[in-house]
């Protein structure tokens, strides 16, 4: 019986990355990193826009302090189980599109969960609702990738703050806690204020479907108090977000804490 | 069915009906227009954006001024207020959106001051330095109002009326129980052509041109959909009997002469099905004193020179930058032009 676990695979001629004491850990689905192709190598998914913008955020920000420690660190995650030849395969792709510093893990597939608790994952993207939904369940912030960011910007991170006066959650679609979602965006907005108003690698964006301007004053205030002071604020009065998603462009969503 | 949603799909989309942009006639102001910001302006301009933000947010708690939009907005809501009394259900309404590249640190005082002039805005958008003309499109924006002529243009050529507005030294009363709107002719309502003429060989051209040309329609100008959308409402107003005191009139100041280049302007309006309820033909006299009798409030001209003119005389005028106007010296006066 196979006890294969959980594997962390480092490309042996890398030198393994040291894990910043106070890292962000962002986890991403593998199925959300490359897209199924033929031949050898992968293409590039939806997340590639999302893994160059990081990138580019962790380059400005040794830029402005190079001991700078709290920084991003991506894992790329199989959330199935994958086969030794597969696993190769999605290392040369890595390689081959300039992501081998990131560090992969391998899991099978009843227990990706387990694996993003022990690398310690402040949040699990990926672009199946079902993945996200049974990492939240085992209490890992999750959220899914905007299928639009396929398209995206690669230079700027863009995270959409979404808050809504519809406090149920549908089944099935529960995604974190209120605190895990306030901890982690306190943590990007204490990375926001590393730069500067313009020119930012890292843009925080706050939309706010419905309640009119005085919801969004309470939402602004609230992300406010916890650290995150945004760039941009919607307010759509109710009309439908789909209008301007394709402008707003974020990597991914986040749900601004209720009151 | 997944598309735009992220972590938050907590809506169940088909219990709240959204509110449809292409509905409504859609104002969107800018906060420079609506709101009295120089102050402000002064701090960006001379301490930089970091000492602008934090200026903002400590004066969080002190509304802004009225601007020179807000007596437009305020009669915008006026009309609403009427339109729902008759139509109770009816998406067919002003909607006010406010727009700004400002960054959102500084939303909570224009909320704020929102709130303290009781203006019925439900929408926003605050840009943080992007350009705001996408949205205005994905929101069938019907008329856009800024502070900023490179912002107006970018709008006119997305296919938006548009104008640039100013803040006038002092300003005559309007009404708070009817929205006056007056409109140029030439290169607002209509295109430029006629004026092309008018620039290039002189009046008697023109007077000939136009003349010639009686029985052809003159083209679109910027601002033609504008006045459709307040036609549209007008005739719900005048479909439960409200045609003398309807709380919208438009009006069309010109240079036109009535008895002869009007005639195009008027069978060119007739034709386009568009009513205008005074038109103002003043065969080349300043437009001033005559603004000042119609007190709207708002009027659109392509002219700088009529637009100061307007403002000198406490009129709040809006410039439309578009057409030939636009490659002349607006502190010349034109002999008798369109």
């Amino acid at each position: 019986m196979e006890a294969e676990m959980v594997e962390t695979v480092e490309k042996p001629d890398v030198i393994p990355q040291v894990v910043a004491e106070n890292a962000l850990i962002v986890a991403v689905s593998v199925g959300a990193v490359f897209a199924a192709e033929e031949g050898e190598v992968y293409g590039a998914g939806v997340a590639f826009p999302l893994l160059q913008a990081v990138q580019t955020v962790n380059e400005r920000l040794l830029q402005v302090d190079p001991s700078e420690s709290e920084r991003f660190e991506v894992i790329l995650i199989s959330t199935n189980r994958v086969q030794q030849q597969q696993k190769e395969r999605l290392q040369s792709s890595a390689s081959a599109h300039g992501l081998h510093k990131h560090r992969f893990s391998f899991a099978c597939e009843d227990d990706f969960t387990d694996s993003l608790r022990q690398s310690k994952v402040h949040l699990f993207l990926t672009t199946d609702s079902t993945e996200a939904t049974r990492a939240a369940n085992e209490g890992v912030l999750s959220a899914l990738l905007n299928p639009l960011s396929a398209s995206g910007p690669s230079e700027q991170l863009r995270v959409l703050f979404c808050a809504d006066a519809i406090l149920d959650p549908s089944p099935g679609q529960k995604t974190g806690t209120h605190e895990a979602v306030q901890a982690f965006g306190s943590r990007l907005g204490k990375m926001r204020q590393r730069f500067g108003v313009g020119d930012s690698p890292l843009s925080l964006v706050l939309l706010t479907s419905h309640g009119g301007v005085n919801r969004c004053c309470s939402a602004l205030k609230m992300l406010r108090s916890d650290g995150v002071d945004v760039d941009e604020a919607y307010c759509l009065g109710g009309t439908p977000r789909g209008l301007i998603m394709p402008l707003l462009r974020p990597h991914f969503l986040l749900a601004a804490a209720e009151e | 069915k997944n598309g735009h949603s992220g972590v938050n799909s907590r809506e169940c989309e088909s219990v709240f009906v959204s509110p449809r942009p292409e509905n409504a006639v859609t104002i969107a102001v800018s906060t420079r227009v609506l709101f009295r910001t120089e102050k402000e302006e002064k701090v960006f301009e001379q301490q930089g954006i970091e000492e602008y933000l934090r200026y903002q947010m400590e004066h969080e708690n002190e509304p802004f001024a009225p601007g020179p939009a807000f007596p437009f907005v305020k009669a915008l809501e006026t009309v609403n207020a009427r339109l729902r009394e008759l139509y109770p259900q009816s998406e067919e309404l002003f909607d006010i959106v406010l727009v700004t590249y400002n960054h959102a640190h500084v939303g909570v005082r224009f909320i704020n001051t929102i709130n303290h002039h009781n203006l019925f805005i439900e929408r926003f958008c605050m840009t943080g330095g992007g350009s705001p003309i996408g949205y205005l499109k994905a929101w069938h924006t019907n008329l856009y109002l800024s502070a900023n002529a490179d912002k107006v243009r970018e709008a006119l050529a997305e296919g938006i009326a548009a104008a640039t507005m100013f803040m006038p030294e002092k300003q005559t009363e309007v009404s708070e129980s009817q929205l006056r709107v007056a409109f140029d002719g030439d290169a607002v309502l209509f295109s430029d052509e006629s004026e092309r003429i008018f620039k290039a060989h002189g009046l008697d051209k023109f007077f000939q041109h136009e003349m010639d040309n009686e029985d052809t329609l003159l083209e679109n100008g910027p601002l033609k959909s504008f006045l459709e959308a307040l036609g549209k409402l007008q005739k719900k107003f005048y479909a439960k009997g409200h045609r003398l005191d309807c709380p919208i009139r438009t009006f069309l100041v010109t240079a036109r002469s009535a008895a002869s280049s009007g005639i195009r302007a008027l069978k060119t309006l007739r034709a386009w099905g568009l009513e205008i309820d005074e038109a103002l033909f003043l065969a080349g006299a300043p437009k001033g004193p005559m603004l000042e009798k119609i007190r709207p409030h708002i009027y659109f001209d392509d002219q700088m020179f009529h637009i100061e003119g307007a403002a000198e005389m406490g009129t709040i005028a809006a410039h439309v930058p578009y057409g030939i106007a636009q490659h002349h010296n607006s502190r010349k006066k034109p002999a008798g032009g369109t």
